[in-house]
Order: structure tokens, then C-alpha cells, then sequence
């Protein structure tokens, strides 16, 4: 399920219902299912690089993320753009841009190269091989591939940063309190220093 | 994590750290600067560190895992580029741009880092530049905060793209491979005193021609 507040073009609307609604099954016939994402490995040899052309037109879409085949996908396809608040309880990816907040709770967020965040996002891993400008909270894993452009902080269970990409920021991992209870990751705006 | 709560040295890796390290002892050595360090910083839970060099994941890996707050930007690579992007020519004088070159530093509150790691990035830049650099670093440290650099002995010519990163808290993982030489003149031990506010600097000497010199903030 896909919510969206704030400005859409028209376009946009086309675009995100209709693959909201189209693109799980689109996605399954086309992919192998992964249960997990594979390792991350930092200097090895770079990951294909994504290529999702223009989403009506395609017929066979390349994933940015494989880590992402497999289950419920919307996709925010290069020539969307949206303003406001984004919340769903599915994967995304976004390779348009994008203007606001994102909430994806337990899915994975990912932005493709072509993406463009500005965004307080929040979500159980991003993937980043795009632009973000903004603060990101994970439950799990933040990973930033070589072809990401990241200004903002962190806060992640794991952080990886692939060789070549630019960051700008703080990274905090999110910590166990003294009662041995995992932190609930904190909401982007929350993030702040503690000596 | 550390089970006491302390930022310890090597007792809290975990065996599977261990083994990376030990495998990877070739390309590094052992840090007496960085020892200090960490035995300086030992009472800190939670240390910020401000790391200036490229972004290496044994680095991140190394302070994240141990329950330090990080903040991230390469100054090294934008002050290796001879670039347009941070020189203006003025006359027939190049210009280099601070300004400029100090909007890479991310937005760190005043007194809160418990050290900045920025390797040799004071080799790299313009004597002119140093002074309101090294004294922005400072307004970053906490009392008893430490500025890590890696300085070259006059002795060596060429390491221009020398890079540094932490193979474990001690070990200082490198890659010597730059045949560049440096622009500028070797910085001697009295010139990062005075650039140091307070003077209060220690110098390790090393065995591969670089000088480990750790500016502490004074109470």
C-alpha cells in the first residue's frame, strides 16, 4: 500500500498508481526471487550499473537492488517528480526525484542512479546509488554504492560505503541501552549529538 | 559492543575482526600515535571522531563497531585536485579558496569531537591555508580533544596520494603507491606548534619517513 500526500503532477499519479498496482506481478515474472542481499563487498568489482529507462516503455526494468526482488515493489520512475509525504508498506524505488519525507518502515528504500532525494527518510535499509540530500534512519543497513552522492547523517544498525562515493555527514550506529533493548531507530528529525 | 562501556582497545574486537586484522597486518603498521590516542580517549563511551580522508569501510568499520559517533568528509581528494574548483587566478597569481574548500566540512557542533583524523591533509595545502584550517579543527575538539595528521619528513619527495585508514584501532593501514611529489615544503614540528592553538602537540616518529603529530586541546 502506497500513500502519498502532497504535490504530484499528474504524471506522477499515472505513474505511481499504475505501477503500484502492476509492478509486483511485473517484477515477479522478471526476477528471480532473493531471500537476502548478498554481501556487500566494498572493493570488489561495482555492481551492474542500474538501468530503468523510461517505465512505460519498458518492458524488461533492471533493479537497481537485487536485495529488493522478490516481494512488493512501487517505483518512482526517472521523469516523476514529487512533492510531500511518502509512506508505504512496501519496497521502493526511486528514480525520479523526490521532495519531502519518506516512511517506509519495514521495506527497503532504494535510489537508483538516476534518483534525486531531498528527504527525511525513514526505513529498514536504504540503498543509495543515487543523489540524497537529507537525513536517513534504518533499522538495519545503509549502503552506499560508489555512484552515491549522500549529504546528511546517518543513523543504521550497519552503515557500508562503498569506495568513490561522496559523503558528507555523521554517521551513528544505533545502539543497544543499558537494559540490552535495541534503540528504536530515531525519527530523522530527532537526530541530534550526544557526547 | 564494549561490555564495560569504555572505548577499549583491542579486547572488544570480535574473532572474526581479529582475523581480518591479522590478515591484513602486512599492509599496515602499528601506530604509537594512535596508541596514545586511544589511550587518551580510553574514558570516552561514545568518542566523535571527524574522519577527513577517502571513505575506506575498514575505517568506518573499525570506529562504528566500537560505538563511536563518525563525521564524514574527504578534504584530502578536493585539496589533491589542482583543479579549477578550488583555485582562482588572480594575475598571474593562483588563489586557492578556502571558502570554498571549507564548505566540504560537514556541520559539526563547537567542542564536541574527541578527535579529527585528517592523516596528511595539512601536506597538501597552501601555507596560507593552514591557519584558519587548523584553527576551524580546533573550535571542533573538546577540551582534551585530538587533532591527528600524519606529517612527511623533508626526506621524502613524493607521496602526494598516500592514503591512510584504521585496520583496526591501532594499525594504520596505507597505500604508498603516489609517485607525486608534494607542492609544498615539509611542515616542521614548530610550525604546527604555533599553528596549534596552545602549542600543546606530540610528535611520534616512524620508521617510513612520516611524522605522527597529535595537537591537543587544552582543558
Amino acid at each position: 500500500m502506497l500513500s502519498v500526500e502532497g504535490c504530484l503532477s499528474t504524471k506522477a499519479i499515472c505513474v505511481a498508481q499504475r505501477f503500484a498496482a502492476d509492478f509486483s506481478m511485473f517484477w515477479e515474472k522478471k526476477t528471480r526471487p532473493v531471500a537476502e542481499p548478498p554481501p556487500f563487498r566494498p572493493i570488489e568489482v561495482p555492481p551492474p550499473p542500474p538501468e530503468v529507462e523510461t517505465i512505460m516503455t519498458e518492458t524488461k526494468p533492471k533493479l537497481a537492488n537485487p536485495s529488493v526482488a522478490g516481494s512488493a515493489h512501487t517505483l518512482l520512475g526517472r521523469t516523476v517528480m514529487v512533492h510531500g509525504q511518502l509512506a508505504a508498506n512496501e519496497d521502493l524505488l526511486i528514480e525520479g526525484q523526490f521532495d519531502g519525507t519518506i516512511n517506509l518502515e519495514d521495506h527497503c528504500l532504494t535510489v537508483g542512479t538516476e534518483g534525486h532525494v531531498k528527504a527525511e527518510v525513514r526505513a529498514r535499509q536504504v540503498v543509495i546509488l543515487g543523489s540524497v540530500t537529507g537525513n536517513v534512519a534504518a533499522r538495519e543497513k545503509v549502503e552506499i554504492r560508489r555512484t552515491g552522492h549522500v549529504v546528511g547523517d546517518l543513523i543504521a544498525g550497519t552503515v557500508a560505503i562503498e569506495e568513490g562515493a561522496y559523503f558528507k555527514g555523521s554517521i551513528d550506529i544505533a545502539r543497544e541501552n543499558e537494559s540490552g533493548v535495541a534503540n528504536e531507530v530515531a525519527a530523522p528529525s530527532a537526530l541530534s549529538s550526544s557526547a | 559492543m564494549p561490555a564495560t562501556g569504555r572505548f577499549q582497545l583491542e579486547s572488544s574486537l570480535t574473532k572474526n575482526q581479529q582475523e581480518v586484522s591479522r590478515a591484513s597486518a602486512s599492509s599496515a603498521n602499528t601506530s604509537r600515535g594512535l596508541q596514545w590516542l586511544w589511550q587518551h580517549l580510553s574514558h570516552l563511551r561514545h568518542p566523535h571522531c571527524f574522519e577527513c580522508g577517502p571513505i575506506h569501510q575498514s575505517t568506518l568499520d573499525v570506529l562504528l563497531l566500537r560505538g563511536a559517533k563518525l563525521y564524514l568528509s574527504d578534504l584530502i581528494t578536493p585539496a589533491q585536485q589542482t583543479s579549477s574548483v578550488y583555485w582562482s587566478v588572480s594575475g598571474k597569481k593562483q588563489v586557492f579558496l578556502i571558502d570554498k574548500f571549507m564548505e566540504q566540512i560537514p556541520a559539526i557542533p563547537p567542542e564536541s569531537l574527541s578527535t579529527i583524523c585528517c592523516w596528511g591533509l595539512l601536506d597538501l595545502l597552501p601555507r596560507e591555508v593552514l591557519p584558519p584550517l587548523v584553527e576551524r579543527f580546533h573550535s571542533f575538539l573538546q577540551p582534551g580533544g585530538v587533532l591527528f595528521s600524519i606529517l612527511r619528513e623533508p626526506s621524502v619527495p613524493k607521496g602526494v596520494e598516500t592514503r591512510w585508514w584504521f585496520e583496526s584501532l591501532t594499525l594504520l593501514g596505507s597505500s604508498d603507491a603516489s609517485q607525486k611529489p608534494f607542492p609544498y615544503p615539509a611542515l616542521t614540528n614548530r610550525e604546527m606548534e604555533r599553528l596549534f592553538p596552545g602549542g600543546n602537540v606530540k610528535t611520534f616518529l616512524t620508521r617510513s619517513g612520516r611524522r605522527e603529530v597529535l595537537g591537543v586541546r587544552l582543558p
